[in-house]
């Protein structure tokens, strides 16, 4: 049994000490992950209030054969689409590839291109990455931030989303690519 | 080979690509200046995606998340499970009685009631009578303290300030003493 398996049944016993550990465990991952996709703090640190809560209310529909961390991720996942689907904030179509301003995203090989980023140091990088992140849409920046942000693998990622490991690749690599592109924007 | 896909550059630099694509990749970039620079510009770009700062969290966050949970079922059901448990035993007792004793059940329910009411008119008065010895022992242990602090109160007006501060230092040398005293006793005890 994971470390996590066993606070999930400690807290199944009624032991809040246990969940408490679950919550400092998972506090700054989830917010990091709720932050990007709404791009507020102070939003973030609600969602992730929300997101802990119906975790601790869902805890006897866990099964330890599954990660604990892609469980929770699941979790937060559905309640971020629950909120946009609320709020009608207005969805982007994966089917078709995404078209930049520019015209077509995706160069079928390699674009050397003019060499912008080495202009930059990486903090300035990261900076310009964190800016241009809010602007890609909410299915492609989520599975980036997933991958980058939380380090999970793009087999966990398939898991979380319900999607096949090609397409959870395929649309990483469309996210990197579109934040390629904006930081090359004047 | 033919220069890879940027996706395959990404995978390559993750590590997710096969040892033969990797191979090949790492090939064709030695002879090819164009991908060199495309690799070297997504290196430093993937570089960045995996270092982003991770979002600040209150020190109080997961004090906050707790404070707003429910209270666990487990807590609430703590009362009910005992209760429950009690109250089948004494169905399960009356039926075992009413088979044993093949006494009717309505006879053994009056028995039992009658039972319950000679013990509820037995402790019920010792009870009262019990509380009433209390509350009189508290009344006298009030006053004994109340006239111990005023006679202490009178000895030190009539000692004067050097006299209470004479006595007190007579009081901290006997305490000390019979501590250590007892200490004495206790390790000579352990020693023998």
């Amino acid at each position: 049994m994971t470390d996590d398996s066993h606070l999930v049944a400690r807290a199944l016993k009624g032991d809040r000490k246990a969940f408490e550990m679950i919550v400092r465990k998972y506090e700054q991952p989830l917010t990091s992950y709720l932050g990007r996709m709404t791009g507020e703090r102070e939003a973030a640190l609600d969602f992730a209030q929300e997101v802990f809560l119906k975790v601790y209310c869902s805890l006897k529909s866990y099964r330890p054969a599954y990660k604990f961390s892609t469980w929770l991720f699941t979790i937060a996942s559905n309640h971020l689409i629950d909120h946009w689907r609320k709020k009608k904030l207005p969805t982007v179509s994966l089917d078709q590839p995404i078209d930049d301003e520019d015209g077509a995203l995706l160069p079928q090989v390699a674009d050397p291109g003019p060499s912008v980023v080495r202009k930059f140091e990486l903090a300035e990088i990261r900076q310009k990455i964190e800016r241009a992140l809010e602007s890609v849409p909410e299915a492609l920046r989520e599975l980036f931030v997933l991958r980058h942000v939380n380090e999970f693998s793009y087999e966990e990622i398939a898991d979380i989303k319900s999607l096949p490991v090609g397409t959870v690749k395929n649309r990483v690599f469309q996210a990197k690519e579109m934040l390629r592109k904006r930081m090359e924007a004047p | 080979m033919s220069c890879p896909r940027p996706e395959d550059l990404y995978l390559y630099l993750e590590g997710e690509l096969g040892p033969y694509k990797a191979r090949a990749i790492e090939e064709h970039i030695e002879s090819c200046a164009a991908c060199r620079e495309a690799l070297a510009e997504r290196r430093l770009l993937h570089e960045a995606f995996t270092s982003l700062p991770p979002f600040e969290v209150p020190p109080d966050f997961a004090r906050s998340v707790m404070d707003s949970l429910p209270e666990p079922e487990v807590a609430q059901t703590g009362w009910l499970a005992p209760l429950l448990a009690a109250t089948a035993s004494l169905i399960i007792g009356l039926l075992g009685f009413n088979l044993l004793s093949g006494a009717s059940f309505s006879d053994v329910l009056v028995a039992t009631n009658r039972l319950f009411g000679s013990v509820a008119a037995t402790v019920l008065p010792l009870a009262a009578k019990a509380f009433k010895i209390a509350a009189v022992l508290m009344e006298v242990a009030s006053d004994a303290a109340e006239m111990l602090f005023s006679a202490i109160g009178a000895f030190s007006r009539s000692l004067g300030p050097q006299g209470v501060a004479l006595a007190l230092g007579l009081g901290c040398a006997v305490f000390l003493l019979v501590l250590f005293g007892a200490r004495r006793l206790l390790s000579l005890g352990e020693k023998s």
